[in-house]
């Protein structure tokens, strides 16, 4: 019986390298007992529960080691700085708009935005070293892609959001695969 | 620190191979001309007014608060002052000072426009009967940017403004027309 593959997944991404392995072997360990003693879904149930709750503190640890700096800087340089720097631009330019318009932007605009976050967090994703930090700074990179949309001071279709924060994972971790196949 | 240095290099190229494309659109036939038209029902003489006076005109040109100074209506040499309110820069209002440069009613209007040092223009409004009580309304404008930023981002701001402008064209289509057809009846 292995525990539920999201939660694993999720704790190796949140946890990072150095912390991964310890975490999930004492959680695995005691997760293989409550199986034992009552059932799967139990376990399977505390499992989820105790990822959940360690969250917080895993990141605060890597935040503090420095291993999570890392990522943060990907992320930021990656996507949450070219999504503001256009979000100025296009603001610029609407501004400019000699009988002024509202907020709402070009569908090849925010095209735009969605190319220059593949490319940034394509960047990202070639300089990972190994697949757990490539997932962190996947993660980094949705979370920050995300935060610039929910910022933007145009507006961002429900569409547009879905991709950017979709796009800026999926391009980092396909640069990584592509890069580390090479 | 390698990948900083990629991903900032990485951006940089991707705006000097923007400069480079938005410069080669900046110097295309017809660079700071936008252009937009609607077939409507009414004559001539029933959309003349909707170009022609400040209230009328605060309704279809989005984003236009205040016309002051045209006396109620537009006139050749007459000066006047369109407010616009600018949602991407905060609300804040606007000022673009007009002068009619040309005017025959009920079939064109040219209004010289510049602000404050953003730009200067030409903006006309050419109203052709195609008789059966319809008219052809052609908008058209050409605008000159001071600063050399804009100037660069002409293509994308032009694109902009021409949408902008064939919304706007629209929905004075819609207003005359609603207002044709309740006078029919």
């Amino acid at each position: 019986m292995s525990p539920p593959s999201f939660a694993r997944a999720l704790l190796f991404v949140v946890a990072g390298e150095s912390w991964a392995e310890c975490v999930a072997g004492d959680l695995e360990e005691e997760f293989g007992l409550i199986c034992q003693s009552r059932n799967h879904f139990a376990g399977a149930r505390w499992y989820v529960w105790q990822v959940v709750r360690s969250v917080v503190p895993l990141i605060w640890i890597r935040m503090r080691s420095g291993e999570f700096r890392q990522a943060a800087l990907a992320a930021l340089l990656g996507a949450a700085v070219p999504l503001v720097m256009l979000d100025r631009l296009w603001s610029f330019v609407y501004s400019q708009v000699p009988l002024k318009d509202g907020i709402g932007r070009a569908p090849s605009l925010l095209a735009v935005n969605v190319a220059a976050v593949c490319v940034g967090s394509a960047i990202t994703g070639t300089a990972q070293s190994s697949g757990k930090a490539a997932w962190t700074t996947a993660l980094a990179l949705a979370a920050a892609a995300g935060i610039a949309v929910w910022a933007s001071a145009g507006g961002a279709p429900v569409l547009y959001a879905v991709w950017v924060v979709a796009a800026a994972p999926a391009s980092s971790l396909i640069a990584f695969r592509w890069r580390r196949n090479r | 620190m390698k990948w900083v240095v990629r991903i900032v290099g990485g951006l940089l190229l991707l705006n000097l191979l923007g400069v480079g494309v938005l410069f080669l659109m900046g110097h295309r036939a017809g660079a700071g001309r936008i252009h937009a038209s609607a077939e409507m029902t009414g004559s001539p003489e029933q959309v003349w007014p909707w170009l022609n006076e400040g209230e009328k005109l605060k309704q279809w040109i989005s984003w236009l608060v205040e016309v002051r100074g045209f006396d109620s209506k537009a006139g050749l040499g007459k000066k006047g002052v369109w407010v616009m309110k600018d949602e991407n820069n905060g609300g804040t209002l606007m000022e673009i000072e007009g002068t009619c440069i040309d005017y025959a009613p009920p079939s064109l209007l040219t209004l010289q426009l510049s602000s404050g040092g953003e730009f200067d223009g030409k903006q006309s409004y050419r109203l052709t009967n195609l008789g059966s009580g319809r008219t052809r309304l052609d908008a058209d404008s050409s605008y000159h940017f001071a600063s050399a930023f804009a100037r660069l981002m002409e293509p994308v701001i032009s694109a902009a403004a021409e949408k902008k402008l064939a919304g706007d064209v629209a929905r004075l289509k819609s207003l005359v027309e609603s207002k044709a057809t309740a006078a029919v009846r």
